[in-house]
Parts: C-alpha cells; sequence; structure tokens
C-alpha cells in the first residue's frame, strides 16, 4: 500500500468488519428483514381471501384484538405450561445422562451415541412415532400397560390432559439428551483434582456433587435452559403432527394457532401479530437469561 | 506483522465478495426452469390418490392424445386442510408453476374471492353446467360466475354390516335413536358369542371432517350452523344443542369407542374394514375398499344407506368432492382448459367411477349400465347426492370452520360441557368473522 499509512489498529478494525459483513448480510436477509416485515403486516388488517377490503393500516388493532382473543390467550397458557413442565424435566434428565455419559466406563462411547438418537431424528418422524405409540387401537403404550386386555384400552390423544401430556412425553423424550449434551461439556471442564481434593477431605459423593459439580456446572445448565426454554416456546410440529391442536384445543399452542390463522384462514395480519407476540415473548426471556447469566457465565468461563 | 496483515485485508474483502456472489448464485439456481422440448409444459397440482393406478393411466391418455403438451405433476398431502395450505401458498404468490389445480368443495368462494381461480363462463357455460348434478354447480358458483368444473363428488353415507343386522332381525336405521338401539343389542349380542365389536365408527378428530360429520347431526334434526345471507349463527338453537349433546352422550359416550376423538377418515375406516364396528359413516369411497378381499375382512358383508335423522327430521348428508379449476396467474388459459374438458369428461368420469369408485358429477352417467353394475350403490346414493347440503359458502369459509372444529371438539369430548355457553361464545366469534364480510 502506498500513500495514506493507517495504523495497525485501525487495519484490524477495517479487517473485522470486513469479515462481519457476509454474517450481517445473512443476518439481515433471514432474521431481521422478517421480523420487520411481521411487525409491518400486524399493523395492517390483510384478509387473503377478501383482496377488494384492501389492506387498511389499522395501527394496534390487531393487537387489541389478540388481548380480548380468548383462544390466543388459551393458547398462551397452553405454551406457557408446555415450556415450563418440558423444560424442567428436560434438565432434570438432561442432567441423569450427563452425569452417566461423564463416568468411565466400557462401552462409552457407544452410550453417548446412542443417547443422542432421538434428538437426531427429525421431529416430524418422531412425531409420527409417538403418535403411534399413543394410538388407542395398537399403540405401544396400551400394549405394555393392558397387553391383551383390549377392552382396556385408552385412547390418550382423545383425552385433553393425556393427550397435552403425550406432547409434553414426546418433547421430553427428544430434547433431553440435547440438554444433557450441554451439561456434559460443562461437567468435563471440572478438574479431577477437585474431586481428589474433596475425598481427601472426607466429602461423601453427595456433598461433592452439591459443593463441586453443582455449582461449577451451573453456567452450562443456564445454557441449556436458556436453549430449551426459546426452543420450547416455538413448539409446532409435535403438534402439527401429533394431534393438530385439539382435543377441543388442549394442545393449541401459540406458534400452531399463529400458523391456522395465515395459512388455513388467510388471515395475514392477525396471524403476523402472534408471531410478533411469540417472537417479543422469546427475546425477552432470552434478554433476561442474558442479562442475568451472561455476565456471570462470562465471568466464569472466560 | 506489517506483511501478514496486509494479505489478510485483502484477502477478507475477496471472501466477502465471494460469499455474497454465492448467496446469489445459489438463490437464482432456485428460480431456474427445466429444458425445453418444444412442448408446452402444464402444471397440475393435485393430491396423493388412493388408486394411483388410475390416474396415472389418466394422465398418460391425456399425453397421448395431446403430444404437444407435457403433463407436470405436483403431487400434494392427502389431506384437504394440509393440501390447502400447500396449494394457497403457491397461489398467494402468483406462481407461475401452477397452472391447473383440484379444489375441494368448500374452496371455490374463497379462490374466486381471493382472485387466484380463473372464472371460465366463457370456456363452461350454463348449457354445458346444464349436465352436471346441480349442487355441485352451486358450490362452484360465487357471485354469478363459475369457477371450477365438478370432477367427482361425495356426500355422507351410512355403512352398516348387512350380515349382523340380518343376525339380529334388524332393518338399517332410519332414525339415529334406531341405529343406538340396534348397535347396543348387536354389540350386546356379539360380545356373549365372544366376539369384540364397537357400535359405530366416524370422523370426530378436531379437523374440516368434524364439521361435516356434526353438521348432518345438527341439520337432520332441523337445526342449522348458519343463516349466512341474514349473518346469522344458528348453533345456540334448541336443535342446534340437542343434536350436538346426542352426539356426545350417545355416540361418543356410549356405541363408539373415545379412540373417534383422533380418527379422520382412514383411522375410522380401518375400525370398520376389520370387522370392530357394526355401523360406520364414511364417504361413497369406502364401499369400494370395504368389499375388497385383500384389504378388509369384512367383504361382501357390507351394507349402504342414508345416514339417519332425528325423529321428525330428514336425512342430510354434507356435501364433498373435488373440482378442477385454472389458476388466475397460469397464462395459458387454452392449454389448460384442454386438460380440465377432458378430465371431467364423461369418458375419465366413468373410468374414475368403474375403477376407483368415484362418484360421477355429471348426471347422465347415472344411468349407464357399466357404472351401476361395478357400483350398485351408485343408483340409492343418486336421490342423496341431489339432495346432498353444501357446508357454508363463503370466501371466510376457513375461518369458520376452524371456530366450528375447535366448538365440537369441545363440546363432544368432555362428558361435562356446557354446550348452550359454549355453542355462543363459537357464536359471537362466527358473527365478527361474518361481519368482516360486510
Amino acid at each position: 500500500m502506498t500513500g495514506v499509512r493507517l495504523s495497525l489498529l485501525t487495519r484490524e478494525r477495517i479487517f473485522g468488519v470486513v469479515l462481519l459483513v457476509p454474517c450481517f448480510l445473512f443476518v439481515a436477509v433471514f432474521a431481521f428483514y422478517p421480523i420487520l416485515y411481521s411487525f409491518y403486516l400486524s399493523l395492517h388488517r390483510i384478509i387473503l381471501g377478501l383482496p377488494r377490503l384492501g389492506e387498511p393500516f389499522v395501527g394496534l388493532t390487531n393487537y387489541r384484538d389478540l388481548l380480548h382473543d380468548r383462544i390466543a390467550l388459551h393458547a398462551l397458557g397452553n405454551t406457557f405450561a408446555f415450556v415450563f413442565i418440558s423444560t424442567f424435566f428436560e434438565i432434570l434428565l438432561g442432567l441423569a445422562i450427563a452425569l452417566v455419559i461423564n463416568r468411565h466406563f466400557r462401552g462409552r462411547g457407544l452410550v453417548r451415541a446412542a443417547i443422542l438418537v432421538p434428538w437426531a431424528i427429525p421431529t416430524v418422524v418422531s412425531s409420527q412415532m409417538w403418535r403411534f405409540i399413543f394410538n388407542d387401537k395398537y399403540g405401544l403404550l396400551n400394549f405394555l400397560l393392558y397387553g391383551s386386555q383390549t377392552s382396556s384400552y385408552v385412547a390418550w390423544l382423545a383425552d385433553p390432559a393425556y393427550a397435552f401430556t403425550a406432547i409434553v412425553a414426546a418433547d421430553v423424550w427428544k430434547t433431553s439428551s440435547f440438554a444433557g449434551l450441554l451439561i456434559l461439556a460443562g461437567l468435563q471442564v471440572i478438574p479431577d483434582e477437585l474431586y481428589d481434593a474433596a475425598r481427601i477431605d472426607g466429602a461423601s459423593a453427595w456433598q461433592q456433587f452439591l459443593r463441586i459439580t453443582l455449582p461449577l456446572i451451573r453456567p452450562a445448565l443456564l445454557v441449556a435452559l436458556l436453549f430449551r426454554t426459546m426452543d420450547a416456546f416455538r413448539v409446532f410440529d409435535l403438534v402439527f403432527v401429533m394431534t393438530q391442536g385439539g382435543p377441543a384445543d388442549s394442545t393449541n399452542v401459540l406458534q400452531f394457532y399463529g400458523y391456522k390463522k395465515i395459512f388455513a384462514e388467510g388471515l395475514m395480519g392477525y396471524g403476523s401479530t402472534i408471531s410478533v407476540l411469540v417472537f417479543l415473548v422469546t427475546f425477552v426471556v432470552s434478554l433476561l437469561y442474558i442479562r442475568v447469566v451472561g455476565r456471570r457465565f462470562l465471568q466464569e468461563m472466560g | 506483522m506489517d506483511k501478514i496483515v496486509k494479505p489478510g485485508i485483502k484477502g477478507g474483502v475477496a471472501f466477502a465478495v465471494l460469499l455474497v456472489v454465492l448467496t446469489v448464485v445459489l438463490l437464482a439456481a432456485g428460480c431456474e426452469r427445466g429444458v425445453d422440448d418444444g412442448r408446452v409444459t402444464l402444471r397440475f397440482v393435485t393430491w396423493k390418490p388412493n388408486i394411483p393406478e388410475v390416474w396415472d393411466e389418466i394422465y398418460r391418455s391425456f399425453e397421448a392424445e395431446n403430444p404437444d403438451i407435457r403433463l407436470v405433476r405436483e403431487i400434494g398431502p392427502h389431506s384437504s386442510t394440509a393440501f390447502h395450505d400447500l396449494l394457497t401458498q403457491k397461489l398467494k404468490n402468483r406462481s407461475k408453476d401452477v397452472d391447473v389445480f383440484l379444489m375441494d368443495v368448500i374452496w371455490p368462494s374463497e379462490f374466486a374471492a381471493a382472485g387466484w381461480a380463473m372464472p371460465l363462463d366463457d370456456l363452461f357455460p350454463p348449457s354445458e353446467q346444464a349436465g352436471f348434478l346441480r349442487g355441485t354447480i352451486m358450490a362452484n358458483t360465487y357471485r354469478g360466475k363459475i369457477y371450477g368444473v365438478p370432477l367427482f363428488i361425495d356426500s355422507g353415507m351410512l355403512f352398516y354390516r348387512k350380515d349382523l343386522l340380518q343376525r339380529y332381525g334388524f332393518s338399517p336405521p332410519e332414525t339415529w335413536q334406531e341405529m343406538v338401539r340396534q348397535a347396543e343389542v348387536i354389540v350386546g349380542g356379539e360380545k356373549g358369542r365372544g366376539v369384540e365389536i364397537y357400535g359405530f365408527s366416524g370422523q370426530f378428530k378436531q379437523y374440516e371432517g368434524l364439521v361435516c360429520d356434526m353438521m348432518e347431526y345438527i341439520l337432520s334434526n332441523g337445526g342449522t350452523l348458519l343463516d349466512h345471507a341474514a349473518g346469522r349463527c344458528g348453533l345456540a338453537e334448541g336443535p342446534s344443542v340437542e343434536a350436538v349433546r346426542f352426539v356426545r352422550d350417545e355416540i361418543i359416550g356410549r356405541i363408539a369407542p373415545r379412540g373417534v376423538l383422533t380418527y379422520q377418515e382412514p383411522e375410522s375406516l380401518d375400525l370398520f374394514i376389520q370387522g370392530k364396528a357394526v355401523f360406520h359413516r364414511n364417504w361413497p369411497y369406502a364401499w369400494r375398499v370395504s368389499n375388497d378381499p385383500s384389504k378388509s375382512k369384512i367383504a361382501g358383508k357390507v351394507g349402504i344407506s342414508r345416514l339417519p335423522h332425528f325423529p321428525g327430521g330428514r336425512s342430510y348428508s354434507t356435501l364433498g368432492g373435488w373440482q378442477v379449476g385454472i389458476s388466475s396467474f397460469s397464462g395459458k388459459k387454452e392449454t389448460a382448459w384442454r386438460f380440465v374438458s377432458f378430465l371431467t369428461s364423461e369418458r375419465i368420469q366413468k373410468l374414475i367411477a368403474l375403477r376407483a369408485g368415484k362418484a360421477p358429477t355429471r348426471t347422465a352417467l347415472y344411468e349407464d349400465r357399466e357404472i351401476l353394475k361395478a357400483n350398485p350403490q351408485f343408483s340409492e346414493m343418486k336421490d342423496v347426492f341431489l339432495t346432498a347440503y353444501p357446508r357454508p359458502t363463503t370466501p371466510l369459509y376457513p375461518a369458520l370452520s376452524n371456530v366450528l372444529q375447535r366448538y365440537f371438539s369441545k363440546v363432544i369430548s368432555d362428558p361435562g360441557s356446557e354446550i348452550e355457553r359454549e355453542a355462543g361464545a363459537a357464536c359471537e366469534e362466527i358473527e365478527r368473522i361474518l361481519a368482516l364480510e360486510r
């Protein structure tokens, strides 16, 4: 380079910015634009079936309607219940999985790989599988419980409470191993010396777990919690395949309701409002986590 | 240090440029067209049929008779709701990948109002329309214009076990109450002989089919879903509530397994052809399947009749069936019409009736000896088809249907549901939707 000589720092900064451009473009096209466009749509009344009504700007009317939409509120309640219950069990089971596969035993590699299988199966496929398991006539669950007494077979997915439990169970089965994997990463950075020292001091296994393991994997636990909460909030495919929101709307979650509004009913504006709500809730949740967790996480990991 | 950083900057820029170019190229590649061999390509969006051989044969003979056209089929999902989502997604985007498509009987008004389906009045004039069953023409008409050509018709029918009804000395039930009584006698009697069987199977999952089934109970009790012209909802009125309560307490609570709350057509038919149900409500295609010895354990033991009604009411069947429409964004109207008129011609409808068991929409075919020989049930069904009742015709039907599905599912899956209160709430929502149209 001739002429102007930039300082090393400036040049590195330029280099950094240049490297960020492709990534930024990608995020802008595939994340920012759809979000902003959904927000734009949510301020209009757009009914695909009635183009003669035009696409008038209605301000926050859609948001006001959403607050009074008892089905949306019901779906919101279902979604929160789903998030809390499934995440709780996923973290608990994930912790158990991580503790088991962190131990040294023969065939550990195989077990580690096997535990990830549920997570590797596409959700649509595993939902279909669970639908068969819960089937009232030839489902595995009925067979395990009642054997050949077919008259006692229960139609699990026909009962609102069981159907909800069923989608939670399917989700826990599928994603616990993912939570386990994240927690395992946290377990593996704990130096063995700490346990050696604890043993010399006469700490029991339970004390070691409470005083060493748990505090040290907390960052990993919180990351797992963050991922699972956000993911659970966007649950859609399980419901779509297993129950279509029924029976009696007991498994209708917000994402599925929004999908119905946009794709089945053609209410683009109102459906987008629901999408924006889902976005806002996940956004706020992630901000909270990052504020509460992030700083400490960075300190501890960094 | 200096020397290391400099190429770094250049490398970085090159890398960024490369990525952007690559992205653009990849996006553009997605829009490329296939090769051209001089033939006009016609794109037809259809679903996965029950008996694919018949349809393959039809498409092959169309191409053989029209060497200048290449027919490209896009196969959508079997479920009407899922098919609707796929097709409307394409039409919404004014996709050029759709020329001709199948429409469920409830869609023409929506597709017409949205400007997705092309009006066909010049190609399909009233003189031509006169040869079709009236209900099917009505279903394809929106504000005085016609938007689709009926391909085949469906309507709800009652299937029953001829052998069992005979054994217990019953004739096919006239009323729903009679059906419940017969079912209980037969189920009880069969239990004594060591045979496990349910009284009834139908479609009660939360989906479009639930609306079809429930409408038949409500209308056969003199009730109504809604009076569209007046923008009034009839769900909360006496006869409607009474019919819904009957389904909850007598059908699902008594003679049908609770599993019907998760059944669509295939699952409910499965129960019947496994010999596990005395009565079964389905569309006419079930006749062929249940009499096919390779699929059914009850082949030859099946009877078919009109659906029962409530005392003082009359039998109603929900009108179903499929139409062929042309996309407004196609730009190949003439070519598309050649295919539509071929598919709905008397010759092809006859083939479909003979080989796939679908009931034709052309009135004349109900006099055809060959068809009646292969489908003896059609002669009886013609009367049903002539009186079959369409679901509400409005461009906002999908939104209405979702409210109805939710309401019905809610009140029939909970034995303690408050039907009147739920019906009132559903009506409020329905009236709010109907108000949008004004």
